[in-house]
């Protein structure tokens, strides 16, 4: 708040009917003009707001603790929507079946070089978490020296053998090091969680996984789970 | 005889839902907190996080759906609108948490940019980030401020009730309330100086 003057009451209460639409034509006319024309003015109404918004923030945030109480209480009617999710997914699947039977094995290969590139990985930093080693790993991942990469992970995932992030990783960096067989099997571990943050990404390179296999509608089948950008581009050059 | 309109429906959820919230309605709130922690806290177990995690992850998800739909930032549409931005949100939120661990100040990736540049469209451009702090500023003032002027003010400004209402309950006369009211805005505009400096 950079204001030295004060507010007064007065200013408060208007700035109050003006929130709440209270004003005359009239006196909103005044009002806005006075906005438009006087700065000092506007940064105290600005601050006015401001004050009301935080009041109004703060006194939701200290409520959702009770809002939380009672949330472990009655779980069920959450499973009744996933199992919708896996119908609604399942009858997508099952419509793009058929849809599409040719391909070519050439162009096929041709695509997968313009659009596999390795995922970025995730930023490494100067860390001392556990998960250290995984990060350690990301950085051999980084320099495409995916078979240290892997092999750390996969000592991360005795430990940890359901963790969809190292399976992502483990996948893709078996898709990068050309391991096509291997990278399936991590990544459709991965997308039985659609849930996970990076899914999207998983359905694309499994999507690509199986393209380079000659698995075409498999490939479609995936790509069509992933919502991003250069997955539709590429399934729109499958479809062609 | 009085016409049916037949697109009322979707208009009405719009604005049911949006005044609702707008208002603070204790009920739609509490139901539309309830009605999507189960899938964050899914997401969360399943990515490394703990129950604490999904908690905090989803409150602060929560807070800032609910500050774009006061500010006019998000309007939804429709009940499956709403609810996917609050999952969303929370998946950005946990997204940039994984991606970052603890040291979201120390990195600085490209990477990072480039994947979350669709998500955070209303934070990134600097009079944005001013407004934040104040805010900030504002809500932690209000977290300190005492009890009789902290309740005052939540009760006419968050609970919306009524200067009437509120003068009755304390049992004073209605220009005392206003008064009241008034110099405990301007405590907490102190407090929220002081912090902002």
């Amino acid at each position: 708040m950079n204001l030295s003057t004060n507010i007064s009451q007065e200013l408060l209460e208007t700035v109050e009917r003006y929130i709440n639409q209270n004003m005359t034509s009239d006196e909103l006319k005044t009002f806005e003009h006075k906005l438009e024309s006087d700065s000092e003015f506007k940064v105290q109404v600005e601050d006015i707001k401001t004050l009301l918004f935080g009041i109004e923030s703060q006194s939701l945030k200290e409520k959702l603790n009770s809002f939380h109480e009672d949330i472990h209480k009655d779980k069920t009617h959450n499973i009744r929507y996933l199992q919708f999710r896996k119908i609604a997914a399942a009858a997508v699947i099952i419509l793009s079946i058929g849809s599409f039977w040719f391909f070519n094995q050439n162009s096929n290969d041709k695509l997968y070089a313009n659009y596999f590139y390795p995922d970025p990985g995730l930023p490494t930093t100067m860390s001392s978490t556990n998960n250290y080693k995984f990060y350690e790993a990301m950085v051999n991942y980084k320099q495409g020296d995916y078979q240290t990469a892997i092999s750390k992970w996969e000592l991360l995932q005795h430990s940890k053998p359901n963790n969809d992030t190292l399976n992502y990783f483990i996948g893709v960096a078996h898709l990068a090091d050309k391991n096509e067989q291997s990278a399936i099997s991590f990544l459709e571990e991965v997308t039985k969680n659609s849930n996970f943050p990076l899914a999207n990404d998983a359905y694309y390179y499994l999507g690509l996984a199986y393209l380079k296999t000659g698995n075409i509608d498999i490939a479609r089948r995936n790509l069509l789970n992933s919502n991003s950008d250069k997955s539709k581009a590429l399934l729109s050059e499958l479809n062609d | 005889m009085r016409k049916v309109d037949y697109t009322s429906n979707k208009t009405n959820y719009r604005s049911d839902i949006v005044s609702a919230i707008k208002a603070n309605d204790n009920g739609v709130l509490k139901s539309l907190y309830k009605a999507n922690y189960y899938k964050v806290e899914g997401l969360v177990l399943k990515n490394n996080g703990t129950k604490d995690h999904a908690k905090d992850i989803y409150q602060d998800a929560f807070l800032a759906v609910w500050k774009n739909v006061q500010l006019d930032k998000f309007t939804p549409q429709n009940e499956s609108s709403l609810h996917g931005y609050i999952y969303t949100i929370a998946k950005n939120k946990w997204m940039d948490y994984l991606r970052s661990k603890d040291y979201k100040k120390t990195i600085v990736s490209d990477e990072i940019n480039d994947r979350n540049a669709s998500l955070e469209d209303s934070e990134t451009n600097s009079d944005d980030i001013i407004k934040e702090q104040r805010l900030t500023s504002v809500m932690q003032a209000f977290k300190d401020l005492g009890e009789p002027c902290k309740s005052l003010l939540r009760q006419f400004y968050f609970d919306k009730k009524s200067m009437k209402e509120i003068a009755n309950e304390l049992q004073l006369d209605a220009a005392s309330t206003r008064n009241k009211k008034y110099r405990c805005m301007q405590k907490l505009r102190e407090i929220a100086l002081k912090i902002d400096k």
